[in-house]
Parts: structure tokens; sequence; C-alpha cells
């Protein structure tokens, strides 16, 4: 959980009814977030870690932090399996 | 119509324009400039301010200075700040494959793109039916009236005069008509679905990105490219009406568009 999501810098996205669309300018795919994925995209910014954005998720879906960070856990891994993300571990101090 | 009397080193051009945009085609083989002359001789054009476009042989490139560049079954694109070079072109067909592929360049900074659609002119405004090979664009030309489609294959939507508009383009399928240089401005974009039955029906912004975006022909990896891509065509969602067609394959589904 203190692994640092960064998205990828070479995609190009908009948020689009609050869900965010994405295309991969390498292969013309088009990649498509929903809610929970969205939020997640949106703060994965490579300062914030896993623990940190599971926390937003909570307050801003109303669950559980273990449920937050359940979800967090499992999306940022698909995401980065897409390489739409690239997870850092946090630096410490 | 009379063909002019080519020299390699002429100065004089041969001058199109697509989508409002001007080029000036300079081909030194006569062949390929006869047949350019009658391929886009509907889009013939006056203007002396278009974009140069250079045939040369060969299919060297010096990649210091380019701004974009293409390679295409031995010929190739390449795109600098005031002009660009076609090489190794061998036929027509290579001529017209690299023009389109500038023209989604050129377009995209003036608020514009290529896409795999059929255009559809009714009553002074442009029906545009988008769709993939075998989506059924030939299909929906063929059913419309004589004299009235603009293209049955790849149509060119740009923010013109204050509004989104289709402009006719040289670029045909099945119809291998020459095409028209007008413009129209859109009463719609529909997403064609083969079906049963003819309707319309509202899809959301993803679902229209969605079905719209295989579309559009791109050609660039780039970053701020696709970025704009992505805008300008979100921009266009935002303002004129689409839909998602299903229709029959039959001339019912005028009905279902105008009703």
């Amino acid at each position: 959980m203190n692994e640092c999501p960064e998205r990828n810098p070479k995609l190009a996205w908009r948020e689009i009814d609050g869900e965010i669309v994405i295309i991969s300018p390498e292969d013309s795919q088009v990649h498509e977030l929903n809610e929970t994925a969205s939020l997640i995209w949106k703060y994965s910014d490579g300062i914030r870690s896993c623990k940190e954005i599971a926390a937003e998720l909570a307050a801003e879906f109303d669950v559980s932090l273990e449920v937050a960070r359940d979800d967090v856990a499992q999306l940022v891994k698909a995401l980065e399996e897409k390489r739409l993300l690239f997870v850092a571990a946090a630096v410490e101090g | 119509m009379l063909v002019p009397i080519w020299k390699p080193d002429s100065e004089r051009p041969f001058r199109i324009s697509i989508g409002s945009i001007p080029f000036s085609l300079f081909i030194p083989q006569e062949v390929l400039l006869r047949q350019a002359l009658t391929r886009y001789r509907e889009f013939t054009a006056d203007s002396d301010t278009g974009l140069p476009i250079f045939l040369r042989p060969g299919s060297g490139t010096e990649p210091e200075s380019e701004t974009f560049s293409y390679d295409l079954d031995g010929a190739s694109l390449v795109l600098r700040r005031s002009a660009a070079e076609f090489r190794g072109v061998q036929h027509e067909y290579a001529l017209d494959s690299l023009l389109r592929i500038l023209l989604t360049v050129v377009l995209l900074p003036k608020r514009g793109f290529l896409l795999h659609a059929a255009t559809v002119v009714r009553d002074g405004l442009a029906y545009v039916f988008a769709g993939r090979s075998g989506a059924g664009k030939s299909t929906v030309a063929s059913l419309s009236p004589a004299g009235s489609v603009l293209t049955d294959e790849i149509s060119l939507l740009r923010f013109t005069d204050g509004r989104w508009q289709a402009h006719g383009t040289p670029f045909w399928g099945e119809f291998r008509a020459r095409g028209r240089n007008q413009h129209y401005p859109l009463a719609g974009v529909y997403s064609l679905v083969q079906a049963p039955e003819d309707r319309v029906q509202s899809i959301s912004k993803k679902e229209i990105l969605r079905a719209l975006l295989p579309c559009v022909l791109f050609f660039t990896g780039e970053k701020r490219a696709n970025e704009a891509l992505l805008h300008t065509v979100l921009e266009m969602i935002e303002q004129v009406p689409f839909w998602r067609l299903h229709f029959r394959r039959d001339a019912r589904f005028w009905e279902a568009v105008t009703s």
C-alpha cells in the first residue's frame, strides 16, 4: 500500500461525465474506466500512495477503508498490467 | 479538360483545395500528373497559398527538421513547417493515400478530421453515417437519392464558418465518383449498426466516443496529437446531434433518420 501509482505519461486522456477515456497513441487503443477506476486514475500522480488513494476512495464512495484498499490494490494492478499506470515504491523519509 | 504539358522542373503546381485547405502539388511525373488532374478535378483551386507538396523519387528522408513522417508501402510522407514531400510515389493510389494521411495532420489544428463515413445531403444539411469497412456506408449511399451523396467512404468534418460542417472529399469507395468540393452544416452523425429494424437510438457521450474514435483516420502516435484529436472530437460531440442508427439495409432507414 506504500507504492505510488503514476499515470503513463505517453497516454492522452479526457474526463467525460465523470469517467476517464484514455487513448494509447502507440497502438490506438481506447480504454474506458469506470467511476472507481477513474478516481484512482485521477489521484495517480506519482506522489499519493495507494493507501492515500484508498482513503480518498473510501470518503468519496462511503465505503470502509478495508474495502477501498482492496479495490485500489486490484484496480491498480489491472491498470498496471495494461500499462496505463506505472507503480513506484514510496520514498521513505 | 485540357491537360497542361508538364516539365519536371515546372514552377506551375497543380492547385487543389480539400476541406477548405489549399495544397499546391508539384508532380514531375507526367503520367501521375495526368491521373491527379483527373482524380482531383472537382477540387481544383485558384489559391496560390497552399501548402506545397513536392513529389520526389526515392525514399530517403532527413529526419532532423521534419514535423511528421509516415511510411506506406515503399512511399513516404515527410511534413515540414512550410512544405510536404511525398517520396517514392509510383501510382495515383499511393498519392491518394499520402494525401489522406497528410490531411489528417493538417486538419487537426484547424478543428477538423477525416472519418470513415458516408455523407448524404438532404435539404441543405449533411447526414453523416459512420462505420468501419462493411458497416453499410456504401449501402447508405446507394439507397440515397441520386446526386445527394457527398462521399461514400471518407467524410471530412470541420468547424468552419462558426459551425460543424461536412466537406466533400475526393476519397471515395465503391461509388468511385469524383466528389464535390462543397460543404454543408451537419444535421447529425449516425453510427451504423445493421439490424432487423430501422430506428435511431440516443447514446451517451462515452458510447459516442467508443463508436466514433475507431472510425477516425489517424496516423500519429504522438501524445499531443492524440490529445488534440480527443479535444476536437469531443467538441464536435458537444455541438452535433449523434445517434446510433439501426438499419435494415434498405431505403426505409431514411424515415427513421428524418422522423
